[in-house]
């Protein structure tokens, strides 16, 4: 199909700056990847928006669905700054949200979705000086949906917004990891599941790679 | 682009481009290559006709003969171009013609040439490619090549007998014993559409087919007549002869045109279809004899069979059936192009296929759309406003592009059991074209939306309404949720259940999920701001019952939630659980209502307190999900060794608190019930049996009316297909795995052979695949043992959610007058003469109407599923009316029967 158009599932030039992988291996990640970068989203917008409109592209008939939200949040006041990661359970899920849901609005506003590396931890912080986006430390115009100056308008999503992530934590185990495939689990009468072998397995092969130091998104 | 001056650069500047572009690949920069000779053919041939496509053919045909002619290049251009550029099709067959035509260079010297002409050459290659869609069956290339090889047929290139045959060796598919309807279909449509093309030419032939042709797929399409019945979008359960109300089934339609052409023989066939090739010279058959198409045979289908089966020995393998193809319309002949009349099939054709070709890139397939005009004969849509008018025609149809295009998009996304990409395409689709052309195609959407709405009421198919509030809710979140609600306020005087009337509180739920509940409600007007049937008075949130201080339980709740909320370990949290329903047993208060011991009452404090830490968002509730898992597992699986109690009982609780909790926002109920299945806390039968049970109590503020009768709306189907897509996904996935895996050990067996059993895996990067050792071939990996365990604990599953949806429909449905539980409206709500009189219909009649709905499109969705099962199924699932001869009961059956194929 390539011929005729260019399909809009491919990825861009978005790029995790900081990520430390060659590119070989990233594209390699890419043409896998089940987790979108969401970006332009309003700092007002919550997950749960989020999660109505991307679960349009799930497909649970085929063991997918949206397995996590990782919402961005500015690095000093843990308040959403205006991206976040969509992660489902499946490659094509990602991309069905490329193709039609990248570039439609979401709250109002244009969103932008890039096949992403996928989370890793620390990520869900903003990277600028002020504790939000690099892009917001820049940016010339009055935002109401990104801060504003001072923005009076929804004053009530605002307060909302300011106290839901309060207890934001960082370090291992601060974000949900969503749920893993079904597996057989010896529950009656005990309380402790025991771990399948494939439990280990991708922990040891996730520790076992090699060290990946990127603890921000954001976009060239 | 500043990339085009590259093309024209000498050596010199290709060095310096190469410099160029490995610093620009430093930064991930695509930079085109220069094109070699091969691509610049290609390039030229995809292009050709962005302008003016008749000037342009000639031109095209010079520059290939002025050569480098590089034949596969030339083939696969217009291979490329005809398959995913089929508005070209007829410019693409006038070049080729041009190609056919004596080469200047031999009219010049007058020498009949004995090679064949570069067309045949060309075309040659063009059939082997053709060949390799026929080889995978790929139905919308080898659909979109005939239409090709028609109208060179027509053009004087292909043979006349040749293009009989091969119409006609598609008809052979239609005879072929239990051949499957979307096979049957797909051929059908060949051949339809190649006759349409050069039905006129062939039949003034020697010895013209048509009428043979004609006559196979009447009487293939004769032998389907009631799976119409399930998947028209208007619903008649009194009738059993499809509605043609508002949409015709596809291969209907072409038949119609067919039989109408026959009659008139061919002669009014070719007043709106492009052929740019009519007005070259007729062709000198000695000189240039016809290439003759070679003779074809459609490959059968292959079925690739894993041998998976279930532990009953069923087939587990889902293999999607095609439905017929009724496509709804919304506005009449003078508007959009009349279905079944011959330019009116071929356009609808060609933009269905423009849809589904361009899915990968909805803008470019907007733009497409609206230029598609272009590749039709003048006259065929109304000149844009501002265009110079043209001289009256007394042949033009001046259809409405924008209504075509967006009844043919609405079209497609209403068709059942579902659309052939995810509905949401087909919104964004329509969004795209509304940017693009706001003034134009915004009346269009506004047009369609009050013709659906009238519909509803009416008959309108109950999937259709519920896509239908998707699409427009989405809609409206890219057009700043502006809707003229007024006009719909005088429907406010319809009782809540109508239709009408659940289509807009569906759609404003949609809406607020979307966006926030006072940014909606400020949308409306009045008179809607104040119905709760419309929009709720507060925003949706959750409901901790025990918050109120003066609940008794609510110390107790407290005592949960503070350690809860402190992280403590979960087996603290559990300790202090049971120390609390010790203590509970030992008092004397009664239990509040609805519980009925104290270990109900243990699990709606404990999932309620947990729900409500993970109340701030869908992460926090993850969060906790996963942190205190053990005690939800705990709480699932009762312990004997504390007087046990019933399982099912249990995970019914955890699904009461759930919905309790989340009672005032329906799409948390949801996601809370998919992600306790999804941490496997409860089953998607559990999920499926407590919404019959909580049928039509559901709506509002959780507490119905207990006497009424169990109906299903669009929420509660949502809740099921929830768990049954849970249900059927896990089983794809346990599939998978095991395919996988087998692969993984034969490969590895394999290599182990090859290498005369050295140790191969320690070569290779992934070290988790170790070879079987050679001497045992036939052991199975602890892995693969785990995998097929879980497939088989997983279909039983799935048969048991399905078989329980059976179950449930029919006690909502068709239960006997004696059953305390039978619906009065059941049965009354199929017959004819009630439904005449549905304008006083009850709430209760018109959920008991919807309910049948739901369980219509239950059947015909998950027909691949049913159909595996179907004995077991139907044995387990229609016990209590086996030998009923109740009409609700029958027409149960029927519906099922339909559904799985046992009836055609």
């Amino acid at each position: 199909m390539a011929h005729v158009v260019q399909p809009l599932d491919q990825p861009s030039n978005y790029k995790d700056s900081q990520s430390r992988l060659e590119r070989s291996k990233q594209q390699d990640l890419l043409s896998k990847s089940t987790t979108l970068y969401i970006g332009n989203l309003s700092f007002y917008t919550t997950e749960e928006q989020i999660y109505e409109l991307f679960t349009k592209c799930a497909s649970p008939e085929d063991g997918g669905g949206i397995k996590r939200i990782i919402m961005g949040l500015d690095r000093n006041t843990r308040t959403p700054c205006g991206f976040c990661f969509v992660e489902y359970y499946t490659h094509a899920e990602a991309l069905a949200s490329m193709k039609y849901v990248s570039g439609t609005k979401l709250d109002e506003r244009i969103i932008r979705c890039d096949l992403d590396l996928g989370y890793k931890e620390g990520r869900q912080f903003g990277r600028g000086k002020s504790g939000g986006q690099v892009r917001d430390e820049h940016r010339q115009d009055y935002d109401p949906g990104r801060g504003g100056w001072g923005a009076q308008a929804q004053v009530d999503r605002r307060r909302e917004v300011e106290e839901r992530y309060a207890d934001a934590q960082d370090g291992p185990g601060a974000v949900a990891s969503g749920g893993g495939e079904w597996k057989e689990v010896e529950t009656r009468g005990t309380l402790k599941r025991g771990r399948s072998p494939e439990d280990d397995g991708d922990n040891t092969r996730l520790a076992n790679r090699s060290r990946i130091d990127d603890p921000e998104a954001e976009r060239m | 682009m500043s990339n085009d001056r590259y093309h024209r650069g000498a050596g010199g500047h290709r060095r310096r481009h190469n410099r160029d572009r490995e610093e620009h690949d430093y930064h991930d920069r695509r930079r085109e290559i220069y094109d070699s000779p091969e691509q610049v053919i290609k390039n030229t041939i995809i292009k050709m006709g962005e302008v003016d496509p008749t000037q342009e053919v000639p031109r095209v045909a010079k520059q290939i003969r002025d050569g480098p002619i590089i034949v596969p290049a030339i083939s696969e251009g217009i291979r490329l171009g005809v398959t995913q550029q089929p508005y070209k099709i007829p410019y693409y067959a006038a070049l080729l013609r041009l190609l056919h035509d004596p080469a200047p260079s031999q009219i010049e010297s007058s020498t009949s040439s004995s090679a064949p002409s570069l067309g045949k050459q060309v075309l040659e290659d063009f059939w082997k490619g053709f060949q390799g869609y026929l080889d995978k069956l790929a139905w919308r290339d080898i659909r979109l090549c005939i239409h090709f090889f028609a109208h060179l047929m027509v053009a004087q290139v292909i043979s006349i007998e040749s293009m009989s045959a091969l119409l006609q060796s598609f008809t052979t598919v239609l005879d072929e014993f239990g051949v499957s309807y979307g096979r049957g279909k797909n051929a059908a449509l060949c051949a339809i559409e190649g006759l349409l093309i050069a039905g006129a030419v062939i039949k003034k032939s020697s010895s013209p087919n048509t009428g043979e042709i004609i006559k196979a797929i009447q009487s293939f399409n004769e032998s389907i007549t009631s799976s119409k019945l399930l998947v028209q979008p208007m619903v008649s359960l009194h009738s059993d002869s499809p509605v043609l109300e508002n949409a015709d089934e596809l291969i209907d339609n072409g038949l119609t045109v067919l039989k109408a052409l026959e009659e008139s023989d061919f002669l009014d066939a070719w007043s709106n279809v492009p052929q740019p090739y009519l007005d070259y010279p007729d062709l000198d058959p000695t000189v240039s004899s016809p290439f003759e198409l070679p003779s074809i045979l459609v490959p059968p289908e292959v079925i690739e069979l894993d041998g998976l089966a279930t532990d009953a020995g069923e087939d587990a393998q889902v293999k999607k059936e095609d439905w017929p193809e009724h496509f709804f319309y919304l506005f009449d002949n003078t508007v959009t192009p009349e279905p079944a009349s011959m330019s009116g099939f071929l356009i609808r054709s060609n933009v269905r296929d423009i849809i589904d070709i361009f899915e990968v890139n909805r803008k470019e397939c907007a733009r497409l759309l609206l230029e598609y005009p272009k590749w039709c004969v003048p006259g065929t849509f109304k000149p844009r406003s501002g265009a110079p008018p043209t001289e009256e025609d007394p042949n033009a149809k001046n259809w409405q592009l924008e209504s075509a295009v967006i009844e043919t998009i609405l079209g497609t996304l209403f068709l059942f059991p579902e659309p052939p990409h995810k509905a949401v395409y087909y919104i964004a689709l329509i969004t795209e074209l509304c940017k693009l052309s706001p003034s134009t195609v915004g009346p269009a959407v506004g047009k369609s939306i009050r013709k659906l709405y009238i519909l509803l009421g009416n008959g309108l198919d109950v999937e259709i309404s519920r896509r239908f509030a998707e699409w427009f809710a989405v809609h409206m979140s890219n057009f700043g949720f502006q809707w003229v609600w007024k006009e719909w306020v005088p429907d406010l005087a319809l009782v809540e259940d109508h239709p009408k009337r659940t289509f807009v509180h569906r759609t404003i739920v949609f809406e607020v999920r979307l966006s926030y509940h006072d940014r909606i409600l400020k949308t409306l007007p009045d008179p809607m701001q104040i119905d709760l049937n419309v929009i709720d008075n507060q925003a949706p949130g959750p409901e901790f019952e025990y918050e109120d201080p003066t609940n008794p339980y609510h110390d107790v709740a407290q005592s949960i939630l503070s350690l809860l909320r402190g992280r403590s370990r979960v087996d603290e949290v559990i300790s202090h659980i049971d120390t609390l329903r010790i203590s509970l047993e030992s008092t004397s208060i009664p239990l509040p209502h609805p519980h009925t011991s104290v270990d109900a009452l243990i699990r709606s404090l404990a999932v309620q307190c947990l729900l409500s830490i993970g109340s701030r968002s869908f992460s926090h509730l993850l969060n906790a999900v996963e942190r205190y898992l053990p005690l939800l597992r705990g709480l699932a699986n009762p312990n004997p060794a504390h007087g046990g109690g019933d399982e099912t009982e249990a995970k019914r609780n955890i699904l009461d608190a759930a919905a309790f909790f989340w009672r005032r926002n329906q799409q948390m109920v949801g996601i809370v019930f998919d992600k306790l299945m999804q941490y496997q806390i409860v089953d998607p039968t559990d999920v499926v049996a407590w919404t019959f049970g909580h049928a039509g109590m559901l709506d509002g503020m959780g507490d119905g009316d207990p006497g009424r009768p169990s109906c299903i709306g669009a929420f509660e189907w949502d809740l099921i297909k929830g768990a049954l897509d849970k249900a059927n996904g896990r089983v794809m996935v346990a599939r998978r795995k095991v395919a996988a895996l087998r692969k993984e050990q034969d490969d590895s067996i394999a290599r182990a052979k090859a290498s005369g059993g050295a140790d191969v895996a320690s070569m290779e990067a992934d070290a988790d695949v170790k070879p079987i050792k050679q001497d045992d071939p036939a052991a199975e990996s602890p892995q693969l043992k785990i995998a097929l365990k879980a497939f088989t604990s997983l279909t039983r599953e799935q048969k048991c959610a399905l078989s329980r949806t059976i179950e449930s429909f029919v006690s909502c449905l068709a239960l006997s007058p004696s059953d305390p539980r039978h619906n009065p409206y059941g049965q009354s709500v199929t017959t004819e003469q009630a439904w005449q009189k549905r304008l006083t219909w009850s709430n209760d009649e018109w959920k008991t109407w919807e309910t049948w709905g739901w369980y219509r499109h239950f059947c015909r969705m998950y027909a691949p599923y049913l159909r595996n099962y179907a004995t077991t199924l139907s044995t387990v699932g229609f016990a209590r009316i086996q030998d009923s001869v109740d009409p609700a009961a029958e027409l149960m059956k029927k519906t099922w029967d339909i559904a799985t194929g046992q009836e055609v």
